[in-house]
């Protein structure tokens, strides 16, 4: 098969657990009023490109790993779909205020979180480096 | 069952967004912000609005057995959910941070957040609400 076919296959199957996991998490969480799964699933997934982007500025990792846990899993964990929907339905069925508060909070954690990971990712990478060296 | 529906819609959304937005980057202009990742956040919160619209004439969070409903786990938590990302969007926004690009920042974050919200409310409206 040729390289196309494995990006789209390892984003599949990437996609499919990042969605699950998402999926897991909303059940814990469902029965509560204010979207605290998808926040966290935000955030967390924010964490974990930040850190995949950091490595491999550093590092070489297989295209198909790459695409797979980036595209497919980081970018079915998280969703801006839901997020959309979750403040529609804060501001119509709470408040204005925690509509936005979840706004707030789910854009300055993403962006921390995302800059965290980066600087994580680029670290763990480099001291890698330094180890295979030696 | 469920668990199967699930996978199914975000490994077929994460597909789509792939593709949609290579298709993106190779068909459309270069602009001072990285624009692919708006363009499906905008479509697939529209997309979903209409879903809601059309399917539950509003947005169906009260639902007791939502997690139970089949088109609601293929469509709304799978496809949806994971045609549009959020992760990419934080390290898009957090490189335009690094580099203090502020004006790009606003730019970027109000079309990525605004525009989703606005896109959703069209398609819920559109939809049928």
């Amino acid at each position: 098969m040729t390289q196309q076919y494995w990006t789209i296959i390892s984003i599949f199957i990437g996609g499919a657990i990042g969605t699950l996991l998402r999926y897991f998490i909303n059940l814990q969480t469902v029965t509560l009023l204010f979207p605290i799964g998808t926040l966290f699933e935000n955030l967390l997934g924010s964490l974990l490109l930040g850190t995949l982007t950091g490595w491999v500025a550093v590092k070489v990792i297989p295209s198909f790993l790459k695409v797979g846990l980036g595209v497919g899993f980081c970018g079915g964990f998280t969703t801006m779909s839901t997020l959309a929907a979750d403040s529609a339905f804060l501001a119509g069925q709470a408040s204005l205020f925690q509509s936005g508060m979840y706004l707030i909070t789910s854009l300055i954690g993403g962006v921390l979180f995302a800059l965290l990971g980066m600087l994580l990712g680029h670290r763990l990478a480099t001291k890698q480096k330094v180890g295979e060296r030696a | 069952m469920n668990i199967l529906l699930v996978a199914l819609g975000g490994g077929s959304g994460a597909v789509c967004r792939y593709l949609l937005g290579v298709w993106f980057i190779n068909h459309t202009k270069q602009w001072i912000i990285p624009t692919a990742m708006v363009y499906v956040n905008v479509l697939g919160s529209f997309g979903l609005g209409i879903f809601f619209g059309f399917i539950y004439q509003e947005i169906p969070y009260m639902a007791d057995d939502l997690y139970e409903q089949a088109l609601f786990l293929l469509f709304g938590l799978g496809f949806f959910g994971a045609f549009t990302t959020f992760s990419t969007f934080s390290v898009e926004a957090s490189l335009l941070v690094q580099k203090k690009r502020w004006k790009r920042l606003s730019i970027y974050v109000a079309l990525s957040i605004l525009g989703s919200i606005l896109a959703f409310l069209t398609g819920l409206f559109l939809g049928g609400v």
